[in-house]
């Protein structure tokens, strides 16, 4: 208990202290203390906790009072620069929702005192060493990216305090949405990540940062307004602010919970950033690296994907309920993460901007996560948790290294990677182990996503299995040919690794050695931690009387991880010189400069071959292929929330 | 016979032929032929092939692409000049421009003189090729036994 | 669970014997009889075999220190998933293992960075991007008409999966002439003298490296058939020769195929590849769930 008051806290003061701190020192102190603090104290609640759930008892009126003062200051704020950059969408929804979390809280839920207002499981584990881990060293990374970053940005102003503060209570506000029972805390927590985002997104002001930042919170506060509106429907119906009970009401009668679960779930999907409202998660990469990284990998969507994996259970009952109305809120999720992971798969094979894979990549592997969570049997919430963790780590990685890469050659477009092997060959290996973690075998992720294709199957999801056979095949694609980029290896190219700052390799090695750690352990965290959480969850339900089994038999998770463990060897040690004599490439005529590709032809003249990726904008272009999935979505959104309410008792 | 005679891979490289050669060669590397009998395949590229059919004279032009392919080549392997060109740069020996002969560039181990050379003399030139070829690869194995 | 993986291991270590000699042996034939089809007599029939040991006794030698050890990766998955397969394991594993193992070929003729072996690789990743839905599609088909992944759960079926998985094998068929690298599907790399692109994939590999692919096509090609076998055994032992028969007639189909197709550009591959697969595939599938 103690150890969450802390992980919340302190988060907190740290970026208090942050705020003030203008000496570059002093900041890097606070900076590695804080993170190795809050790494210890994630790690020191596994160990506490390990393998079971607890509630707490604590509630306090003086948090409550909080909560509605953040709300205040939330609204403020976004009042504010939405006056300030002429944006009546944002002034307007914030002002609505800023009234209706009041009156809920006044006049509905004020008699309601919810006693149990913290409590873990092992998913509340496993997110918490996610952001506790990935989330600091992405802060620590951040102190040596920016100092290049103010470099070279030298005419704006140093606003970097406000930078490390937004970001350490970004990670206070994570905390808070995943050890809160209590919903309005939930809310609030959920509402100043939003906030946070808005802010680090529009970091440098321009006019396009502000644009996308504009985007951004206009699609989350409509979640959040659907969050507000399940709160009304669960005080007023269920007469309870706790999740756990919520969840349990949901579980025993899904078909009365229609309408908020299918609030909820929205909520979600616009936090996951999930089609449509995929562009904001787009938009959001032209902040500094670290801000993407942190809102990829560790906050911010997967507070969208840890909301939805909370429902399951409901999806899971809803499906096997009386009312054929009841399983609505579980198609919803099932179609849209369905549809955002094909469609935003094919578009990453379009994009050349590192970024933006990195981004439809995200986008892509939430819809993967918001389908299991949408499925929801054991086998799927299985494969979503290691989904998320997976994701996490190794996205962590590749962001960190597509940054430092960007710093060093002056680009994020991967045709500019070309021999990067050779050019950063620490960096390249790094980014080639994050590459093949996020698609092939015998990496964690494929293994979940195995493990997901075993759900779909099992549940006859005829819909999800073809769009997950195109979507993988689209992965392999773009993941391969940026792979096959970095590969390359010609003559002796300058060394660009130089320069690098220390707390880069740092945080690029946690996060790798994080990755490899977890394809190795993928067994052990299958059977100690997941599991269990499973047996936790389902067990109480026991609906098809089944005893859960993972869809993967353990010998082959063990052959993955060795697998894996023998890759990594290959790519770190492996990959050295050889006594072979060296023999130019062929370029169909006289080699002026060989290494470089440059040739005589039969003209005498000099010519450089040159050879870029296939990017197939005429298949899988935005304008192609992008308005499809948008509107599919978008569709099934619509007619979801028109049916959820005709099921509301006593609307027609 | 080590196993290099039984697959001659070949190259076939035009270096200043009037192309009455080529047409030889590749009647010769035909189906109606049929060298595939004996292994030999027509495979474009200097890294597969062992054995290098030259046609034409060598040039100030074209001397730097038949050393580039020849050192692109890997040992064991082979040099078969085909027709007279190729030999000694027949007609062609005193243009302006012509060095000479595909040994003014590098090693050659078979001579096929002939204008144009016959598909029969070409195949007989293979067959001469492989028994240097076998020779070369014995010594290769010697070699790398040794080392 | 230990045996589980002993299993695997001694699958492997058997298929890494015994899929060289048969896959050297096909390969022989193919030759044999696609020299027939075009009126000649060919080669020998350890014609293959005698390229192979010719490329290892070259001279060592390679454009960079690399593309090997891609190689030798690539290989040795193959034979794991081969390995798995006989074995009588997953066949959903089997199946990521070897497209893990068309990665580290891929990234094998990136590495060279060669303007032909990258163009070829670029093929190589589209044939991959065209062809694993239907693969996956025919390992969701056979789970759902076996109910496991596990293919030694054919040798006491009552019946042989062919009969609900029909459209699959089709479809599967179709997709096999990309994997087998036959012509109008070798895009990336031919056995043919199409020369616009040198060797494709493999033009800067040569000497052992060469051998290596080599013997990786020969165990690619006996798993392939091994996994369209697979459609036709069930508990009668005397399936085996139907599957063994089944098998052989549609690598001869695809000789003549091969022999009789010119090749097409990459927008009707992928375009064909997957509307077969979203066709045969997804109509199969569905029938499968809901009836």
């Amino acid at each position: 208990m103690a150890i969450i008051g802390f992980l919340i806290l302190f988060p907190l003061v740290s970026a208090a202290a942050l705020l003030c701190i203008r000496h570059n020192l002093a900041r890097r102190v606070v900076v590695c203390v804080s993170a190795a603090a809050i790494v210890a104290a994630s790690i020191a609640l596994v160990a506490a906790y390990f393998g079971y759930a607890a509630a707490f008892e604590f509630s306090s009126v003086a948090i409550d009072y909080v909560c509605t003062g953040l709300s205040v200051v939330i609204t403020a704020c976004i009042v504010y620069y939405g006056i300030r950059y002429r944006n009546v969408w944002a002034v307007m929804l914030a002002l609505v929702q800023f009234v209706a979390v009041i009156v809920l809280e006044y006049l509905f839920a004020h008699d309601i005192h919810e006693k149990i207002g913290i409590y873990l499981d092992p998913l509340t584990l496993v997110m918490a060493l996610i952001i506790g881990i990935v989330g600091s060293g992405i802060c620590v990374y951040a102190l040596g990216y920016m100092d290049d970053f103010q470099a070279q940005h030298s005419g704006q102003k140093d606003r970097r305090p406000v930078f490390f503060a937004l970001m350490f209570l970004f990670l206070s506000a994570m905390f808070c949405v995943v050890f809160s029972n209590n919903l309005l805390w939930l809310f609030t927590a959920w509402e100043v990540t939003t906030v946070c985002s808005f802010l680090l997104i529009g970091y440098t002001k321009t006019e396009e940062a502000m644009k996308n930042a504009f985007r951004q919170i206009i699609m989350n506060l409509l979640g959040g307004l659907a969050f507000v509106a399940a709160l009304f429907f669960i005080v007023v119906n269920c007469k309870t602010l706790s999740f756990a009970v919520f969840l349990q009401m949901g579980v025993s009668r899904p078909d009365l919970v229609v309408l908020p679960v299918t609030c909820l779930a929205f909520a979600g999907l616009t936090k996951a950033a999930q089609m449509p409202f995929h562009t904001w998660l787009l938009g959001a990469m032209v902040a500094p690296t670290p801000t993407s990284a942190l809102l990829h990998s560790s906050t911010m969507v997967k507070a969208g994907v840890f909301l939805l994996i909370k429902l399951a259970p409901i999806f899971y009952c809803s499906a096997s309920s009386a009312s054929i109305l009841a399983a609505i809120p579980s198609l919803m999720v099932i179609l849209v993460g369905g549809v955002t992971f094909a469609f935003c798969s094919a578009l990453a094979i379009s994009q050349s901007n590192a970024k933006r894979v990195l981004a439809y990549s995200t986008v892509a592997n939430l819809g993967l996560i918001t389908a299991c969570a949408g499925v929801g049997t054991p086998e799927a919430v299985w494969a979503a948790i290691f989904l998320v963790l997976f994701h996490a780590v190794a996205k962590s990685l590749l962001f960190l290294c597509v940054g430092t890469a960007e710093h060093h050659i002056g680009s994020r477009d991967i045709e500019d990677m070309d021999l990067l092997f050779e050019r950063m060959p620490r960096l390249a290996r790094f980014m080639m182990l994050g590459i093949m973690c996020m698609f092939i075998a015998p990496f964690g992720m494929l293994i979940a996503k195995w493990a997901t294709l075993v759900s779909f199957v099992d549940t006859h999801q005829v819909a999800l299995i073809i769009l997950l056979a195109f979507g993988s095949a689209a992965t392999f694609m773009f993941w391969a040919k940026w792979l096959g980029k970095l590969a390359g290896v010609a003559g002796l190219p300058p060394n660009q690794e130089e320069g690098t700052h220390r707390s880069e390799w740092v945080s690029i090695g946690l996060m790798a050695m994080l990755a490899l750690g977890c394809c190795v352990t993928l067994p052990l965290i299958s059977s100690y931690v997941v599991e269990p959480y499973l047996h936790y969850l389902f067990g109480g339900i026991a609906l098809r009387g089944e005893a859960f089994t993972a869809g993967i038999s353990s010998s082959n998770l063990w052959i993955a991880s060795l697998a894996a463990a023998i890759i990594f060897i290959v790519l770190f040690a492996g990959l050295g010189t050889t006594k072979a004599r060296k023999v130019d490439v062929y370029l169909a005529g006289v080699s002026v400069d060989n290494s470089g590709r440059t040739f005589r032809d039969s003209l005498s003249a000099e010519r450089t071959a040159t050879a870029r990726n296939w990017y197939m904008e005429g298949v899988f272009g935005e304008e192609m292929i992008a308005p499809i999935g948008t509107i599919c979505s978008a569709l099934v959104i619509i007619i979801a929330f028109a049916v959820s309410a005709i099921s509301l008792p006593g609307l027609i | 016979m080590s196993f290099a005679t039984k697959s001659p891979w070949v190259i076939h490289y035009d270096a200043s032929s009037c192309n009455g050669c080529d047409i030889e060669v590749l009647a010769a590397l035909c189906p109606g032929f049929d060298v595939e009998r004996f292994g030999i395949i027509n495979t474009g590229n200097p890294k597969h092939a062992d054995i290098f059919l030259v046609t034409g004279s060598v040039n100030e032009q074209n001397i730097h692409t038949i050393k580039e392919i020849y050192n692109q080549m890997l040992e064991p392997k082979v040099v078969i000049a085909c027709g007279v060109c190729a030999c000694s740069a027949g007609v062609f020996h005193d243009c302006y421009n012509v060095i000479g002969g595909v040994d003014q560039a590098i090693p050659v181990d078979v001579y096929a003189p002939g204008c144009a050379v016959r598909p029969e003399a070409i195949i007989d030139a293979v067959v001469e090729a492989l028994g240097i070829l076998d020779k070369k690869a014995k010594a290769l194995a010697a070699k790398k036994k040794g080392a | 669970m230990g045996m589980n993986i002993i299993y695997i291991i001694l699958g492997t270590l058997a298929f890494a014997i015994c899929a060289p000699v048969l896959g050297c042996l096909l390969a022989g034939v193919d030759r044999k009889i696609s020299a027939r089809m075009q009126g000649r007599v060919g080669p020998v029939l350890l014609q293959p075999y005698y390229d192979v040991r010719k490329l290892l006794g070259k001279e060592n030698a390679s454009v960079n220190a690399t593309e090997g050890v891609y190689v030798t990766c690539a290989l040795v998955f193959t034979l794991l998933a081969g390995g798995i397969f006989v074995s009588g394991g997953n066949l959903l594993m089997s199946v990521f293992v070897v497209a893990l193992s068309a990665l580290f070929f891929i990234m094998a003729a990136y590495s060279t960075r060669s303007p032909y072996a990258e163009i070829g690789a670029a093929r190589e990743t589209l044939q991959v991007m065209a062809y694993e839905p239907m693969v996956l599609f025919m390992a969701v088909g056979v789970y759902m008409a076996l109910g496991s992944f596990n293919v030694a759960t054919l040798t006491w079926a009552a019946a042989p999966i062919i009969t609900d998985t029909w459209a699959i094998f089709v479809g599967f068929l179709f997709v096999l002439t990309i994997k087998l690298r036959k012509s109008p599907f070798d895009l990336s790399y031919s056995h043919h003298a199409h020369q616009e692109l040198v060797k494709g994939i493999t033009t800067e590999m040569s000497g052992s490296t060469l051998a290596k692919v080599e013997v990786m096509h020969w165990c690619e090609n006996i798993l392939f058939l091994g996994w369209v076998a697979m459609f036709f055994v069930w508990s009668n032992p005397l399936s085996w020769v139907l599957a063994i028969a089944v098998a052989l007639a549609v690598y001869f189909l695809e000789i003549w195929i091969d022999n009789n197709f010119a090749r097409v550009k990459w927008q009707l591959l992928l375009k064909s590849a997957w509307i077969v697969a979203i066709v045969l595939g997804g109509v199969n599938i569905a029938v499968l769930a809901y009836w």
